[in-house]
């Protein structure tokens, strides 16, 4: 019997058990996988490399005997449960392309309820890479060849023997002179560090600052993020933890591009015809910065603001708590390079394709003017610039005020913000009022709640009264039964392909409807045998 | 006046070698010919050295050309063998006219001949015939057929060299040519693409204990990555590694008789190679023993401490077909 359940997920990374006979293991993890498979020695001749041609993998390709089940980009073949072996996995990393592409290729055909085995693979340079690809488990081959090659291991790289004398590791391996020994410990210690980094939901981060001390891991990096399906599939819809974007890679993130492709495509602004773009601030939400509370007390309610920022390109008001807009955070110099100038002025200018004003005033300097003034040429917009200095400057703020001069009043609408943009609908939100603060935030129609707010990502969470003004999407079809507590993977039918980790849906069978929050994507909703996918919060018996 | 512009061999070197006991000088031809029937082997990289395709007269004319360049170019007293290899088969018709094997037979008569060939143009009467050619008294064989055996397990012979025969076709070929009384020589390969170290090694043990009481002579060469072949291919890729030298002492030491075995390549990225730092000693023996049969000199090498020597035991013992190479 051989069973494999993630708990936690992080994009393609997992925190899962694994069951294979007696054993039960946590992964990710390395482990003597020699003992845990006792049959693994034994596929003799059976080597075939991951950039050999079709006929070859057709004629000579073999999964091998029970667990594990030996895989190939060109034969993915496994069913729920099992643990896959994607044999020769070490060769990949050197060409990062195929790397990216086998990994999708050997993604989209395996169920996601398997363990991924990558033998010979894992060094302490390379475990957080393997893991942030979707691997799980990992034997001791690559550390003890390390240590027979007289090679010292840490995160940062393979180093001389002689490094163990200089002090950069204290473990007990280095303090015994036993190489081997710190080898192995380093791969450990990487790995419980890589896992702690995907409980925290910050595994990205890790793994940006992982990648430096090789290009053809920094690579592999890039050609993951080139794939933007694969990749964003994954990817839960929101976090309630911090998004660092301290390097190059940050703006290539699904979810960056998500976040503005949501802001293009979903997002229904609030009805004027003047927008006002403004610059961002270091504390999320942006409203609660001093300069915000400047610049919304200067606008009163005259035009539509948005918040022209790096790396999410645009920011709408209504939009700010949502993540990742309210938990980002830059190195800001003041100095905007041309990549991210480009990246952003691409997105205002869609933008304002999308969404067209009358007047649009550019309370911005420096950087973020220089991107207003790129996407206004790129659609043809006067842009009229009300900064005379800093932002914040009495001048700047007076011009604001004066270029508002006579603009008609109205209210932000951050409930029609946030529901298109979550639910990709337009509802009305006549008689619907926010209430609350900060922390404890609903959204009502008299006394009765449609939404409250989740204070950690900023979505909606729709109360059954709620979901009825979202006609349609975020719904998943269950079988006959009454949900008690969760919904688990196999009793889903059918669900919108659109729903992510973390997204607020609409559960509805025969028997019941519910609403709650998915734990997984719809991709492994449909594809997987075993695991919560939906945590439920209300239930309602139909028929009663 | 076409037959007076000269025609080189592919390639033709002066050597020594060990023939029936003792070391004689060799004279090593390869010959450009119509090219191999099958043409199909992974690491073959005479695969784009053929003739165009030629009128069988036209191609007869130019290989009697080569061998008309290697008269006039190496005397005759300075060698007493010859090997003649051809990219593909001696002894296929179509390959190399038979008018060709007879003017080979007139020029080099009195030589010991040994001539390269698949075993499916082992023909009794055409091997009588060339061997009846050259034969000056003076030999006890003055021809032994080699054929390109590479192992004599089957599945490694079809999986990592496509080289569509099998172990029962080369014995088929061995009492053909022993019945027109010429010697059989045959080539094993030790590590052509898809196998660990480990499984390399014990090939080649196998393979020679095996074909050990079948062949008259055993030459093993030692895979090596050349230009335009799958095999390269394959080691761009960090899917293939020639055998480690340590590998090749374990072989050559481990073996009932002796084995003859040309290094080429040896210390090298593209060919068998062990650290970079103890390569040279053991090249320069394994060549030496080629000549000598001394397997206490390879005794003493294998012997010899280096760093890398416990990085090749643990590829030995480590390295599965699921996780390899695990070297470069």
């Amino acid at each position: 019997m051989s069973r494999y359940e993630a708990q936690k997920r992080d994009g393609l990374a997992r925190i899962g058990t694994y069951e294979y006979e007696e054993a039960s293991v946590s992964l990710p993890a390395a482990l003597d996988t020699d003992a845990l498979f006792p049959t693994l020695r034994e596929r003799a001749l059976s080597n075939v490399p991951l950039a050999i041609d079709p006929a070859f993998v057709q004629n000579y390709f073999s999964p091998g005997e029970g667990q594990p089940v030996a895989v190939h980009p060109l034969a993915a073949s496994a069913e729920s449960g099992d643990c896959v072996m994607v044999a020769n996995w070490h060769t990949a990393e050197k060409n990062p392309r195929n790397y990216a592409g086998w990994l999708a290729a050997l993604k989209e055909k395996l169920p996601p309820d398997t363990a991924w085995y990558a033998p010979a693979a894992a060094l302490p340079s390379t475990a957080c890479l393997l893991v942030y690809s979707g691997f799980d488990l990992f034997d001791y081959r690559g550390v003890d060849l390390a240590s027979a090659q007289k090679k010292f291991c840490l995160s940062e790289g393979e180093f001389p023997a002689s490094m163990m004398e200089t002090g950069v590791c204290g473990c007990e391996g280095c303090r015994e002179g036993d190489l081997a020994r710190h080898n192995r410990l380093a791969l450990d210690r990487e790995i419980a560090l890589v896992r702690h980094y995907v409980e925290a939901g910050r595994l990205r981060e890790l793994m940006e600052a992982r990648c430096r001390t090789d290009a053809a891991q920094v690579g592999i990096l890039r050609f993951l993020d080139r794939n933007y399906a694969f990749m964003e599939r994954s990817l839960p819809v929101a976090r309630a933890v911090p998004m660092r974007a301290n390097t190059a890679e940050s703006q290539n993130r699904a979810e960056v591009r998500r976040f503005a492709d949501r802001v293009i495509e979903r997002f229904v602004p609030t009805r004027t015809d003047v927008a006002v773009l403004l610059p961002c601030s270091a504390r999320k939400p942006y409203s609660l910065s001093r300069s915000h509370r400047l610049f919304v007390n200067t606008v009163n309610r005259r035009a539509h603001e948005l918040i022209v920022t790096s790396p999410l390109g645009l920011v709408p008001r209504e939009l700010e708590r949502v993540y990742p807009a309210g938990h980002y955070d830059v190195p800001v110099t003041g100095y905007w390079d041309r990549e991210e100038c480009a990246f952003i002025a691409d997105i205002l200018t869609r933008y304002f394709a999308a969404h067209p004003y009358r007047r649009v005033i550019a309370h911005l300097e420096g950087g973020a003017l220089t991107v207003a003034e790129m996407a206004a040429e790129a659609c043809g917009i006067d842009l009229e610039v009300t900064c005379k200095g800093h932002p914040t400057a009495p001048g700047s703020l007076h011009a604001l005020d004066a270029a508002l001069e006579g603009e008609r009043r109205m209210q932000t609408d951050t409930i029609r913000g946030t529901v298109s943009w979550q639910f990709a609908t337009d509802i009305n939100t006549k008689g619907l009022q926010l209430r609350g603060r900060s922390m404890q935030m609903a959204v009502l129609r008299g006394k009765q709640q449609l939404f409250s707010i989740d204070a950690g990502t900023g979505l909606f969470r729709p109360t059954f009264e709620g979901w009825d003004l979202i006609p349609e999407g975020y719904r998943v079809r269950i079988d006959s039964f009454v949900p008690q507590g969760d919904v688990l993977a196999p009793g889903i039918t059918a669900c919108d392909p659109r729903i992510r980790e973390g997204d607020e849906v609409l559960v509805e069978g025969p028997l019941a409807i519910a609403t709650g929050r998915a734990t997984m994507g719809a991709d492994e909703m449909l594809r997987s045998k075993r695991g919560v996918a939906i945590r439920v919060r209300k239930v309602k018996k139909l028929g009663e | 006046m076409v037959s007076k512009l000269t025609e080189k061999p592919l390639a033709s070197w002066r050597g020594k070698d060990r023939y029936e006991g003792r070391i004689l000088d060799t004279l090593t031809v390869i010959f450009r010919s119509g090219g191999c029937s099958w043409n199909r082997c992974r690491m073959c990289g005479y695969r784009h050295e053929r003739y165009p395709d030629l009128p069988r007269d036209e191609l007869a004319e130019r290989l009697i050309r080569q061998v008309r360049w290697v008269k006039e170019n190496f005397r005759d007293e300075d060698y007493q063998v010859l090997k003649i290899f051809t990219s593909g088969s001696f002894f296929d018709p179509d390959e190399v006219p038979p008018a060709v094997r007879r003017a080979v037979a007139e020029a080099f008569r009195g030589k010991a001949v040994i001539a390269e060939t698949r075993p499916e143009y082992v023909d009794a009467d055409a091997v009588r015939e060339f061997r009846e050619g050259i034969d000056s008294g003076d030999w006890d064989k003055p021809l032994h057929v080699a054929v390109g055996l590479e192992t004599t397990n089957d599945l490694i012979r079809e999986r990592s060299i496509d080289k569509g025969f099998s172990y029962a076709d080369f014995l088929r070929a061995a009492e053909a040519a022993h019945a027109a009384g010429a010697g059989m020589k045959a080539y094993l390969l030790m590590k052509p693409p898809f196998l660990t170290e480990r499984e390399a090694r014990d090939d080649m043990i196998r393979s020679i204990r095996d074909v050990a009481p079948v062949a008259d002579s055993i030459s093993m060469n030692l895979c090596t990555v050349q230009s335009r072949t799958e095999v390269e291919h394959l080691w761009k890729q960090h899917a293939y590694r020639p055998p480690y030298l340590w590998s090749v002492l374990d072989v050559l030491i481990s073996s009932p008789v002796h084995i003859l075995c040309d290094p080429v390549g040896g210390g090298q990225m593209r060919g068998p190679h062990n650290c970079g730092a103890c390569d040279g000693p053991i090249v320069k023996g394994i060549a030496d023993y080629s000549l000598s049969g001394d397997v206490g000199l390879l005794r003493a090498l294998a012997e010899t401490e280096c760093g890398c020597k416990e990085e090749w035991e643990f590829v030995l013992d480590g390295e599965e077909p699921f996780c390899m190479p695990l070297t470069r």
